[in-house]
């Protein structure tokens, strides 16, 4: 024996109480981590934008165009190796199979040099730049959509009004997993030509860079806006993960409340925990003194309570990764995947979610057994020795 | 002269307990002198001071005047952690109520205050092992307090207290919550920790018969002794 082995057998003392804790606690990190993978995987687009991208839009708003011209000036700025532009479309499909998905009018030549995490068989790229009405689509919208290499494809914008139809040119999949596979590409020239884009001539909606050095993103992003700023059009130019954070700032306020919501239920798993310990430690107060009479020092007895506060919460703590694990990655993470491919092309929940859930789990069972925990060991022996309930 | 053979020395101890802004006196210019290898019961009505002047002999309260002196120790002028470790070395308690951690085995009960150690974990079980033997429970070791009788569990808590090879035994009433059988076997084997090991037992008893095993017996009423 030693001295783990009293901290330990009081862990299941009261069987039903310490097993009605621990799961309390699995399903605390289980909600904390299902939030903060929500969170995570809404960021990881942003998280694992290329550094060696800019984007420039115009310096009012992202709803407001471009000249098509700025994209001749952007490419002679030195450091800058390629650069490509897009219009946003917004996509519908006529069929309602999906209520919603990415589309661009982008240029067909360098689309798909400069966004290289999305990879297309060279056959299917070559095909698509000599189809005026090409499309490329992610694998995930493809089979939403139920078309294939060949097919003809109807879709609807929500900006620019009727049918629109295109040939299926290829299929991409992506090269990194937080790439989106529900996005739709076609020919910049399809739309500038139609004459439904007729307030959008020659406009383009943003541009984006390549850079041959990374570390140069901010410089460079001054030197690009530096051109247009005796223009009439004047640009802001970021780095990529500035340019995602930017549409994702409109759900800031849904993100702020799942923050709270996670430290909400840390509080509630706290207070569980708090609660579970002092309710133990007044059980055994006579015990406690008991102990210090044959000679155990006041370190010992908040050792062994907080130990015991510990032990409950990891144990709680790794029951919930076991949870977490369980019912995202093999449950609710593929339907996700699946069915919001849009918001959520990846949804696993990352390591260290897990690994912050299990710490904070330890570290708020420690927190939750402090005070009872000092109050127990500066008892004074002969007044614990009374206490017999 | 008595101080070199006394393990236990008192001289003018008084103990005031107050409530709310009343004081109450337990004990009052008490001396007392316990001879080492003595074994003295000590009786009294209840709220005479029995418990308390037990607690004080053992390190676990503190007069509000007066000199203690236990073991060759001033306890007086201990902190409470080195009166902490001082107990675990000196002081072997037996209470009424057992007090055996429910959750350990008879054994690990008997282990705990070896725990405070340096003792390899081969040197405690050899310690263990020996303490159950000599209160007739080497064959109970594994088995859990509830598992017990009382007068067995009052044996185990016995050898928790002779386990630490402890100058002085301080018993509260050892035989208050146990039958008439048991008692008698619990003194029998007080009497003979006492007789062949040498131990000294103070103990505390309002039990006539128990006090007749003691080779000496004190009677305390209103906080001095008689």
């Amino acid at each position: 024996m030693n001295i783990a082995t009293y901290a330990r057998r009081n862990l299941f003392r009261r069987k039903g109480r310490t097993i009605l804790t621990i799961l309390a606690v699995a399903v605390a990190v289980l909600i904390f981590g299902a939030i903060r993978t929500a969170v995570a995987m809404w960021n990881a687009g942003a998280d694992e934008a290329a550094v060696d991208r800019l984007a420039t839009r115009h310096k009012v708003s992202i709803t407001m165009q471009l000249p098509k011209r700025y994209i001749d000036d952007v490419r002679k700025v030195p450091g800058i190796k390629a650069a490509t532009w897009a219009v946003w479309f917004g996509g519908k499909d006529p069929k309602e199979r999906t209520p919603f998905f990415a589309a661009f009018a982008a240029d067909h030549n360098t689309w798909f040099d400069v966004l290289d995490e999305m990879s297309v068989p060279p056959d299917q790229l070559a095909k698509w730049k000599a189809t005026p009405n090409g499309t490329i689509l992610g694998d995930v919208l493809a089979k939403t959509l139920e078309v294939k290499v060949g097919d003809r494809l109807t879709i609807n914008s929500d900006i620019y009004p009727g049918d629109w139809e295109f040939e299926v040119s290829g299929i991409y999949t992506p090269l990194r997993k937080t790439a989106d596979r529900n996005s739709l590409v076609f020919h910049w020239d399809y739309l500038n030509n139609d004459p439904r884009n007729e307030f959008g001539k020659e406009q383009i909606g943003w541009v984006m860079s390549q850079i041959s050095n990374a570390s140069e993103s901010a410089s460079l992003s001054k030197a690009i806006d530096k051109i247009f700023d005796e223009r009439d059009d004047q640009t802001v130019t970021m780095s990529e993960r500035a340019f995602q954070l930017s549409f994702l700032g409109a759900f800031s306020a849904i993100l702020t409340a799942f923050d709270l919501v996670s430290l909400v239920i840390l509080l509630i798993m706290t207070m569980i925990l708090a609660n579970t310990i002092a309710m133990s430690v007044r059980e055994r107060t006579h015990e406690y003194g008991v102990l210090r009479a044959i000679g155990f020092p006041p370190s010992y007895i908040l050792g062994f309570i907080l130990v015991e506060a510990v032990l409950i919460a990891l144990v709680g703590g790794l029951v919930g990764i076991a949870l977490t694990t369980l019912l995202i990655n093999f449950g609710m993470g593929p339907f996700i995947e699946q069915n919001m491919a849009g918001l959520f092309p990846y949804f696993k929940t990352p390591p260290w979610v897990l690994m912050v859930a299990l710490v904070a789990a330890g570290v708020l069972g420690g927190i939750a057994a402090i005070v009872p925990a000092i109050r127990a060991s500066r008892h004074k022996v002969i007044d614990s020795l009374r206490r017999l309930d | 002269m008595a101080e070199a053979t006394s393990i236990v020395t008192l001289k003018g101890i008084n103990k005031t307990f107050h409530r709310g802004k009343e004081p109450i006196t337990v004990l009052e210019s008490l001396d007392l002198d316990v001879p080492t290898g003595s074994f003295e019961a000590l009786m009294g009505p209840s709220g005479s001071g029995k418990s308390t002047l037990l607690n004080i002999i053992a390190g676990l309260d503190r007069p509000t005047s007066g000199e203690v002196k236990v073991a060759g120790a001033n306890l007086a002028a201990m902190s409470d952690s080195q009166l902490a470790k001082w107990r675990s070395q000196n002081i072997g308690f037996v209470f009424q109520s057992f007090n055996l951690i429910p959750v350990l085995t008879a054994a690990q009960n008997v282990e705990l205050p070896l725990l405070l150690t340096s003792l390899s974990g081969s040197e405690r079980t050899k310690r263990v092992q020996t303490a159950l033997r000599v209160v007739g429970l080497e064959d109970r070791m594994h088995h859990y307090p509830r598992q017990l009788s009382g007068g067995q569990e009052q044996r185990v808590a016995i050898a928790r207290a002779i386990v630490n090879d402890p100058k002085i035994i301080v018993a509260d009433e050892p035989t208050g919550d146990l039958d008439r059988k048991s008692a008698d076997d619990v003194l029998t084997l007080l009497d003979k920790l006492n007789k062949e090991l040498g131990k000294t037992i103070f103990m505390v008893t309002h039990d006539p018969n128990a006090a007749e095993k003691a080779s000496v017996q004190r009677k305390l009423d209103k906080g001095a002794l008689q």
